[in-house]
């Protein structure tokens, strides 16, 4: 009785949830949907075909993105580790400090952040380019990054590394054949959620790239802002499909390796 | 070894090179600016007219107001139903089930769509009017209360709570799984029936992974622009909104005021990390 | 406190049978071990007594009273787990009282209960630390503690002695042999170390495969089993087949003199230090050592008669060489045959 309750409840929410995405879908279908009609009046893909047309050029757009926020994760993984490394095995003066500050961008609000180096950016010529675009984006992906890797680090300790140099390898070789492979499915995790803050971020690419670094989410924004449903939608649509595809991606190649399951956690 | 003592902060030397060059920098650069020191447009003296201005204006104070109060309501109501919704998880996992993967869905999905679902669902012509128009509840459209760009910020709370309840049932769900099963068993064998396992037990130990999400949830929605700027209304409008209108003023004199903003958003989330560390502290102690 | 009997208990889990018709009744103060192999269902049957589980099949009394349907927290019949489960963010003192904040009791009547149990287990003084900072022994004195605390019916132990040091874990076995004793409390205990349960037992149930092989004092579970398969759980025996004939027992080793009157094929078990060694004189069966191990107060040999190994062990003080011919005595008249 009790348990069947909890189940009522437990799908309740899952639809709550869920029926927004489901509405989103129906709508980027709508060729039209004038109220107060309860189903569209026509179906279609006129949405789709204006964002993939030559004319829009939102393909280019979507690799772009794809490739801004791919760089943005490389370069976030590469200096997390051995951040994480540091913060997550060894003990040393100042080390609450540094988490602190390493942490700090995910509660401190970006606005303040982006409107402060504005000017700077703009005096060393990063601002309204890929590169400062990518670097501001650094700021709230390496709380991320981090702390995820980190709790691997924790987990691991660095046991292994030193029974691995005591068996004779060199720190290089230790670093690819035992710590790599032992935070990888770590890392994947850090990646996909690194990717997800990137690629979803709007203000940053806004006012760094000043509308001259045109990501998906920046492209997105005025038809949701106009309040056009069906464009909007159809944006939407793309837009979390194609993160879906590659956080797939990402998880499928680790899959392969290690058979294990890797969550999606913060 | 002295090779040994600083190897800790050779490792942490690229990360702190964009923490300090991009975050920290940004963050002292507004500072200044707040303070009337503007150099790139001339303005040299130091000041605190732009704090006292900003703090006495009512249209500030509103705008304070109405962040604050979106902010809690979302993070409240969302850690509420997440926790609720992870433990729910929890009990009713059997085996595989898809439960477990369809909740997270609205983490990978963007504020901006999580404002459009709001606007596709709330808005006056959006699917819910028009259901209960469909049942003659309502005839018009403007039967329909306004939840969109309303001066009670309903539109942005949904949308924050839509995107935040999967975020914390996601920790909280993390804490539970790895919550040894057996010392529900023993509760229950000491005698506590089910309300009190969840009390006395699972609650406690679940605490400081609640503490420390809501914290970062509530800290993100008081200082996020998208949400508050595609779904909010024209006045109050919330700060973080408040202080990119004050940015985006030709004027650069103007300028100043958007940072006073930024710096009062910065100093309360400060705040919120000084208890966020309080609260770390705990969850290391209960982790065994 | 009281007796407990389970009648007919059966379990399965998707189709696979866990136990298989358990039948144990245990009296009121006694204290009995339940003693086989992991995945024999032991801890099964246990939490079956606790309420944590349901059985499929059976009656479970305690008292005289079928508590089958009895939900577990009204059971009264608590468990202390093998890992000892302290809850993290209790104190000890909060950890013991657990049972009796749940039944609502009185702030004052709780802190009372809980000064006298953490004296009766010489703990005083350690109520405000945390799991954390408590050693093996102590948390485990806890988890007594707080098991007692709620004035069970039975106490049921899974593996109590397992996680603890050698050392440790012979005092914590006196320890709670005399606060048993002491409190006269029906005790139930699950182990996989027989000589654990040899050593603290009025009575093994020796399981197997999901069923009750023998009930006995550990004294007769050892010399008398009733199978092979449980003497075998008991120690490593010597097994001999062999005819039985007018008072000789003919063997593939030799024959030997038997008062056994009976005609028949048979088994003889013969414990490894009830044969003894001998290179005094020339009588007995020769054998060679293969094998030696020296183990302080005794020694194990393997020997070869013929073509089979006998394992012997040797309270003297002589020590036998590898290879070494040696004389070997064993009287069948203290054997068991199956």
């Amino acid at each position: 009785m009790n348990f069947k309750i909890s189940k009522i409840i437990l799908y309740l929410l899952l639809f709550f949830l869920l029926v927004p995405l489901f509405v989103l879908v129906i709508w980027s279908f709508s060729n039209s949907w004038p109220w107060p009609n309860m189903l569209p009046k026509d179906l279609g893909i006129r949405a789709y075909k204006h964002i993939f047309s030559f004319r829009t050029g939102t393909l280019g757009v979507l690799i772009y993105s794809i490739i801004l926020s791919a760089t943005v994760t490389l370069i976030t993984i590469i200096i997390s580790i051995p951040a994480s490394k540091a913060l997550g095995v060894y003990d040393f003066p100042l080390k609450k400090l540094f988490k602190i500050l390493v942490l700090a961008p995910i509660i401190v609000p970006p606005v303040a952040v982006a409107m402060g180096i504005h000017v700077s950016f703009i005096k060393m010529g990063l601002a309204n380019t890929f590169l400062g675009v990518v670097l501001v984006h650094l700021i709230p992906c390496i709380p991320y990054g981090v702390r995820i890797i980190t709790s691997v680090f924790e987990g691991i300790g660095e046991k292994m590394e030193i029974q691995a140099k005591v068996l004779g390898a060199s720190s290089l070789q230790t670093f690819f054949h035992i710590t790599l492979p032992m935070i990888t499915p770590g890392v994947i995790s850090a990646a996909s959620m690194v990717f997800i803050v990137s690629f979803s971020q709007y203000f940053l690419t806004f006012l760094i790239g000043g509308g001259k670094v045109k990501t998906l989410s920046l492209v997105m924004f005025p038809y949701i802002q106009s309040g056009d449903r069906m464009m909007a939608s159809a944006y939407s649509i793309v837009f979390s499909l194609t993160t879906l595809m590659i956080l797939l991606i990402m998880e499928k190649s680790i899959k392969k390796k290690y058979k294990r399951e890797t969550d999606l956690f913060v | 070894m002295i090779k040994d003592k600083i190897k800790p902060y050779i490792l942490l030397l690229p990360i702190m090179t964009i923490i300090f060059g991009i975050f920290a920098s940004g963050l002292i650069m507004g500072f200044m600016q707040s303070l009337g020191r503007f150099e790139a447009i001339g303005m040299t003296e130091f000041t605190l007219r732009y704090y006292k201005e900003v703090l006495i204006d009512k249209g500030f104070l509103s705008s304070f107001g109405f962040s604050f109060y979106i902010s809690i309501v979302s993070s409240v109501i969302a850690v509420v139903v997440g926790v609720i919704l992870a433990y729910l998880l929890l009990i009713n996992k059997h085996k595989k089930g898809i439960e477990e993967i369809i909740y997270r869905i609205p983490i990978i999905v963007p504020h901006t769509v999580a404002s459009l679902l709001v606007f596709n669902i709330l808005a006056q012509s959006g699917v819910l009017p028009r259901i209960l128009n469909f049942l003659g509840i309502i005839n018009e459209q403007s039967q329909f209360p306004a939840l969109v760009f309303d001066k009670n910020g309903w539109g942005i709370i949904f949308s924050y709570i839509w995107k935040e309840i999967p975020f914390i049932a996601m920790v909280v769900y993390t804490v539970l799984k790895n919550i040894n099963d057996k010392l529900r068993d023993v509760a229950l064998n000491l005698g506590s029936d089910k309300k009190q396992v969840f009390f006395h037990i699972l609650l406690p130990l679940m605490m400081p992974s609640i503490i420390s999400s809501f914290i970062i949830v509530f800290a993100f929605s008081f200082g996020a622009f998208e949400a508050p700027y595609l779904l909010g209304p024209t006045s109050p409008k919330a700060l973080p909104v408040k202080a990119f209108i004050e940015y985006n003023n030709p004027d650069l004199t103007n300028r100043p005021y958007a940072m006073v903003i930024n710096m009062i958003l910065t100093f309360f989330s400060v705040m919120f990390i000084l208890i966020y560390y309080k609260v770390f502290n705990l969850i290391n102690r209960y982790s065994r | 406190m009281s007796q407990i009997e389970l009648k007919n208990i059966n379990k399965s889990f998707d189709g696979k049978t866990i136990l298989n018709n358990i039948s144990l009744k245990v009296e009121e103060g006694e204290r009995i071990s339940l003693l086989g192999p992991s995945g024999c269902g032991k801890t099964t049957t246990l939490k079956i007594i606790a309420g944590l589980l349901k059985n499929d099949k059976g009656q479970l009394l305690i008292g005289d009273k079928d508590v089958s349907k009895v939900p577990v927290e009204k059971r009264g019949a608590v468990i202390v787990f093998q890992d000892y489960l302290l809850f993290p963010h209790m104190t000890v003192a909060e950890n013991i009282g657990f049972g009796l904040k749940m039944a609502k009791k009185n702030k004052n009547i709780i802190k009372e209960k809980v000064d006298e149990l953490l004296k009766l287990v010489k703990l005083e003084g350690l109520g405000d630390r945390y799991p954390d900072e408590l050693s093996g022994g102590q948390k485990q004195r806890v988890a007594i503690a707080r098991a007692l605390a709620v004035d069970p019916k039975v106490l049921l132990l899974d593996e109590p002695f397992s996680n603890l040091d050698t050392g440790l874990r012979d005092e914590m076995r006196e320890f709670i042999s005399n606060l048993q004793r002491k409190l006269n409390i029906t005790t139930i205990l699950v182990t996989h170390d027989k000589e654990e349960a040899l050593m603290i037992s009025d009575r093994i149930a020796v399981m197997l495969n999901g069923e009750i092989k023998q009930i006995d004092e550990p004294s007769e579970i050892y010399k008398h089993p009733k199978s092979i398969e449980v003497a075998n759980f008991l120690g490593n025996r010597n097994y001999i087949k062999g005819n039985i004939k007018e008072g000789k027992f003919e063997t593939e080793i030799g024959l030997f003199n038997i008062d056994n009157r009976e005609q028949k094929e048979v088994i003889a078990m013969i414990n490894p230090e009830d044969i003894y060694l001998d290179n005094s004189s020339n009588e007995g069966l020769e054998g060679t050592i293969t094998e030696v191990r020296y183990a302080g107060d005794r020694i194990y040999y393997k020997i070869k008669i013929k073509n089979k190994q006998i394992r012997v062990i040797s309270n003297s003080d002589k020590v036998y060489r590898l290879n070494e011919k040696i004389f070997i005595h064993m009287d069948f008249n203290n054997g068991v045959f199956f």
